[in-house]
């Protein structure tokens, strides 16, 4: 990275701000409703019941959560399995937002199951055909991963800088040289599990389609196919840059700093293609199943699927494949949020407005609590990623005075 | 860099993807669940029979320790205005439909688990829990269960149900075909209380039998369906009625079995590892490739 | 165990029995043998007789005056021990059955000989491998239940089945119900109907009337009647719409009821006083006369009218060697008893009395009478 100019360091600001205090208060809403789930049980909090067992938590939290967090194995996978050098500097942000997002739909996870104490029992208890289960041992071990992946920024920030206070500061040195043995152990068998996070990335994205399908006929028929892993694993492909993008204008923004508006608009070109190629699949998958007569309904679902496809896929398709958008910063985030609510919406469609059981006698709406738990986990998930860039070495700065130059001197030497 | 990498990239993508989801052209019936024992048991279902006592509902509250009132309070009429589902104060209950043929003469059905004979909830259990008995019953094991509600989702029938309002250990709910007592060879609860037998216990062939000669030989009393002969793929409980089964509330399935599709992909997508170990392969190759291109030494330099 | 043996042992005797007593005979019966056989030639060893369910059972008339009154049902108290016997007024509901299937209703297979118990077939414990067929306990539930709840909400255990001493303390019920038993049928002498129009006419249908002098047997009026006809839950009846030919179906075998016939005939202001013949016809139904059935007389059996009451209409082979003339209440002294009937009676004229002056200048009737007067 040093020879494009940049290194990533810890950025030395301000924790709070205003916004940060209110998205502090979104957080400790949050966190009250989901100590009273703890407390008196789902049925207090959630509008859960008998025909609708899953709502947002399972529908946005974990479900939108793990699409989102695509934006950290579609970075590695570009950064360091096809060596585009240049994007490197979006491994580390991608990096955290994976570890962040995982680690928050596992708490959705711990937070949605009845007995919550019970979390471990898919490791030892399996059951091979169910979706549900390849899902959770994926996520699991990816969650591991991305932990492991994560150490060598760790050891990279505190490698000759333990400094415990007090009588603990005997350690130091010691610590100093575990750091150092594991450093090294990583630094060579790293790419073991970059390509493994790729590989479990593909398949939990794809099984999270799986999960639906065993509803049958109790899902609305504009989602239900046997081809929904597909369309899951080619949008968590069509939203992992977009995020990336995202992340980085506005982490930017935040901080006040300048956005890396070339490589941005470079790694933009891929958006494109791989949108066109979801948006086809949806298409082509609707045609061949003729699930199109459900358009001319006028309901929740049609109107829903409408907007996922048109303001979801289609619309910031266009607009990722004109370069005057690609080359400006609003352009950019303006097509990038577009993308991310449309695979945030599509993930809300398949597990709650598509899911329409018997027997029912009021459809699901979520109630206050389950909205400021979900809430309150991304008000979370954002203040410890500010937290996070604080600390350690994640977001890449400018090496001063070296910019331009060292920039276009290495791009032409090549 | 140029348009060709990327085209490169691009279809490598697509391999990755299709290995990844790789989705098998024929359905596929799931192959790991064992085979159904051809004497499993069943429960052949005369609505037309049926009188509506509520004595099943009763016995089954008994029968798994769920307080069950006075049995004379069952008698009460008034119950049937609204529909009622099996839930976690009864795993059974019956329900009232009128009878445009005779309206003195009501139309009474009984729900309960159906006893699927390839059960979405089996197959769908993140931990397993539940299981298909070789005696055709559907059980679970309630100490696996995490409480994550997959097997409501995944039941075609909307059978199982929760405890929402349990904070500590919540569990999950339904009929179990009184297993604890057919083990004992006794027959299920209701099933022994029923007055009018309209619940017939047996072998599920020959309870197929059964109603089909109830079917030629009363035309007038009954329409020429077996609900549950082919439905989701068979079930061990069945019905038969003198209507439509869509006017009574039942389901209108189709005969292929709740977990095909959701099994065929993911015994494609893990078929022997095959698909994840071959683009693990293919991953490493790339990096490998790559990497010599560029000349780069290590990953995070 | 031993109890079932025995059960077991007393079914062997009876179906050998059976079997034996039925197969004497009933070759000869005009039934198609496929009925109850599957083969062309069935043997003794060998019957081969159809399973049940069949597409046809046979019964056989027996009058229910000839049937039990009362049956204990008692094969089921085996293991239940809650209950008593039911105690099953068979006569009435026999009768009852009279006016719709007859016994086929209940006893669906009863060929020739014995009557065939239902526990033949149905079989008494539940947990059987042969499941065609229902067990007894809901062979004999089905037959009650379905009637009994299409007219009495009432279809409750103990509405049939008294609790015996366990049975009332598993129920903690001190009540017990002392009739479980039909009453016996009660005839109607008189029913009024009122007619729903603005005329507000009544009907008086005299029942008594119907079955003590016009010979009608139950079934001649009630056909094809379930209990419900006349056990009816409230709600039920008054949803009833029939239309006005239906109304007066029973009545319309006998009486003119179509539109164009008068009405005013049953349809009055009052309340109709019961058939009398002297009123109607001013020919008084007596002694002998009264014991007749209408048709000895009204030979048409629709046509009552244009009978003269000249009794030799009817009695024309009546001479003095015949005719006991005490029969009228009078016996005719040994004076009398040699004069031809038509000089006493003139011109056949049977139905004014003579009196004496006819005949006799100075004698007196009643005072003198020509016999001794009977009553």
């Amino acid at each position: 990275m040093i020879e494009y100019g940049f290194q990533p360091k810890p950025i030395k600001r301000k924790f709070f701000t205003p916004w940060v205090i209110v998205i502090s208060i979104i957080a400790f809403t949050g966190l009250i409703f989901l100590a009273s789930r703890f407390i008196f049980g789902l049925g207090s909090v959630t509008n859960l019941n008998q025909f609708f067992p899953w709502g947002i938590w399972i529908g946005l939290d974990v479900a939108a959560g793990v699409a989102l967090a695509a934006g950290g194995f579609t970075a590695a996978a570009l950064g360091h399995i096809w060596h585009r050098d240049k994007y490197e500097i979006f491994i580390r942000p991608a990096l955290l937002t994976a570890l962040l997002g995982y680690t928050f739909v596992a708490l959705s996870v711990v937070t949605d199951i009845g007995r919550w104490n019970y979390v471990w029992h898919p490791l030892v208890m399996w059951n091979g055909n169910s979706a549900l289960f390849e899902v959770g041992i994926c996520v699991m071990v990816y969650l591991s991963v991305l932990y492991i992946e994560f150490l060598p920024i760790v050891t990279e920030r505190f490698i000759g800088k333990v400094n415990l206070p007090g009588f603990l500061s005997v350690l130091n040195k010691a610590i100093d040289s575990l750091l150092r043995i594991l450093d090294r152990t990583l630094n060579k068998f790293m790419f073991v599990f970059i390509i493994a996070g790729v590989v479990l990335s593909c398949l939990h994205q794809s099984s999270l389609g799986t999960l639906m399908i065993i509803a049958g006929q109790k899902m609305h028929p504009l989602w239900q196919t046997p081809v929904l892993p597909l369309l899951f694993l080619l949008s968590a492909f069509s939203v992992g840059f977009p995020m990336v993008i995202m992340e980085s204008l506005s982490a930017s923004k935040s901080f006040g700093m300048k956005p890396e508006k070339d490589i941005l608009s470079s790694l933009a070109k891929f958006v494109g293609p791989l949108l066109s190629f979801y948006l086809a699949f949806k298409i082509g998958d609707m045609v061949i199943r003729e699930s199109f007569v459900y358009l001319t309904e006028f309901n929740a679902a049609s109107i829903m699927f409408t907007i996922e496809v048109v303001i979801g896929v289609a619309l910031p398709l266009r607009l990722f494949l004109s370069p005057s958008v690609r080359e400006s910063s609003t352009g950019l985030f303006i097509a990038s949020m577009l993308v991310i609510f449309g695979v945030l919406i599509n993930r809300f469609n398949n597990f709650v407005i598509a899911y329409d059981p018997p027997y029912t006698e009021t459809s699901y709406f979520p109630s206050v609590g389950e909205i400021a738990v979900t809430l309150g986990f991304v008000a979370l998930e954002i203040l410890l990623y500010r937290a996070f860039v604080m600390i350690f070495p994640i977001i890449s700065q400018p090496i001063k005075g070296a910019i331009l130059k060292t920039k276009y001197a290495i791009k032409g030497a090549r | 860099m140029g348009e060709k990498s990327r085209r490169n990239f691009l279809k490598t993508l697509g391999i990755a993807g299709a290995a990844c989801t790789g989705i098998p052209s024929q359905k596929l019936i799931s192959k790991t669940q064992p085979q159904l024992s051809e004497d499993r048991m069943g429960v052949l279902v005369d609505t037309t029979v049926c009188i509506g006592c509520r004595r099943c509902e009763w016995v089954c509250k008994k029968t798994h320790d769920i307080p069950a009132g006075e049995i004379e309070s069952y008698s009460e009429e008034s119950v049937f205005s609204k529909m009622r589902r099996p839930g976690n104060e009864g795993y059974t209950k019956v329900n009232r439909y009128d009878n445009y043929q005779n309206p003195s003469r009501p139309i009474n059905v009984k729900v309960q688990c159906m006893h699927c004979d390839q059960p979405a909830c089996v197959s769908a259990c993140i931990v397993g829990a539940f299981s298909k008995k070789e005696d055709g019953s559907v059980v679970w094991d309630s100490n696996k269960c995490i409480g994550c509600r997959y097997c409501m989702v995944a039941c075609p029938f909307q059978i199982p149900t929760f405890e929402y309002e349990n904070a500590l250990n919540p569990d999950i709910h339904k009929c179990d075909f009184c297993a604890e007592r057919t083990e004992e060879g006794l027959l299920p609860a209701c099933v022994d209380i029923c007055p009018v037998e309209a619940l017939t216990y047996g072998k599920r062939r020959d309870l197929i039998e059964v109603a089909e000669k109830r079917i030629k030989l009363y035309p007038d009393r009954y329409i020429d369906k077996i609900y549950g002969f082919t439905e989701v793929g068979g079930t061990s409980w069945m019905y038969l009625a003198n209507t439509e089964f869509e006017k009574l509330d039942f389901p209108n399935l189709r005969d292929n079995p709740a977990p095909g599709v959701s099994e065929s992909i993911q015994h494609g997508i893990f078929a022997y590892f095959v698909p994840p170990i071959s683009l693990y392969a293919l991953l490493g190759g790339i990096m490998w490739v790559t990497k010599k291109k560029n000349n780069n030494n290590g990953w995070n330099k | 165990m031993k109890a079932h043996l025995k059960i077991f042992i007393f079914f062997l005797i009876l179906s050998q029995f059976l079997i034996t007593s039925f197969a004497q005979n009933h070759s000869q019966m005009k039934f198609d043998c496929s009925l109850c056989h599957a083969c062309e030639t069935p043997t003794k060893s060998d019957p081969c007789l159809i399973t049940c369910p069949c597409d046809e059972m046979m019964t056989v008339h027996i009058p229910p005056v000839r049937s039990p009154k009362i049956i204990t049902m008692h094969k089921l108290n085996v293991n239940q021990n809650l209950y008593e016997p039911v105690l099953f007024s068979h006569r009435v509901h026999a009768e009852m059955s009279e006016m719709s299937g007859g016994c086929g209703m209940c006893h669906h297979y009863n060929p020739s000989g014995n009557v065939v118990p239902c526990s033949n077939c149905h079989q008494i414990n539940r947990n059987r491998t042969d499941i065609s067929k229902p067990d007894l306990k809901a062979a004999y539930h089905r037959q009650c239940i379905d009637c009994h709840m299409q007219w009495s909400d009432d279809f409750s255990c103990t509405s049939c089945h008294e609790l015996n001493e366990s049975g009332r303390t598993a129920f903690e019920e001190k009540e017990i119900k002392e009739e479980r038993v039909h009453p016996e049928i009660e005839v109607p002498e008189k029913l009024i109907y009122q007619t729903p129009d603005q005329k507000k006419s009544l009907v008086t249908f005299y029942h008594s009337d119907h079955t003590n002098y016009f010979d009608f047997e139950c079934i001649d009026c009630h056909q094809e009647e379930s209990c419900t006809s006349c056990h009816l839950k409230n709600e039920l009846k008054s949803e009833q719409k029939i239309s006005m030919r239906l109304k007066h179906k029973s009545c319309s075998q006998c009486h003119y009821t179509d539109e164009k016939s008068d009405c005013t005939k049953c349809h009055i202001k009052e309340i109709a006083k019961p058939f009398n013949h002297k009123r109607r016809t001013s020919f008084e139904l007596k002694s002998y006369h009264m014991e007749l059935s209408c048709i000895r007389c009204h030979e048409s059996k629709s046509v009552f009218t244009g009978l003269s009451s000249n009794c030799a209409n009817c009695h024309s082979g009546w001479n003095l060697e015949t005719f006991d003339h005490k029969v009228t209440g009078l016996m005719l002294d040994e004076m009398h008893a040699d004069v031809e009937c038509i000089d006493c009676h003139p011109g056949e004229d049977f139905s004014t009395v003579p009196s004496c002056e006819d005949c006799h200048d100075e004698k007196t009737y009643p005072d003198d009478k020509p016999g001794i007067l009977k009553n």
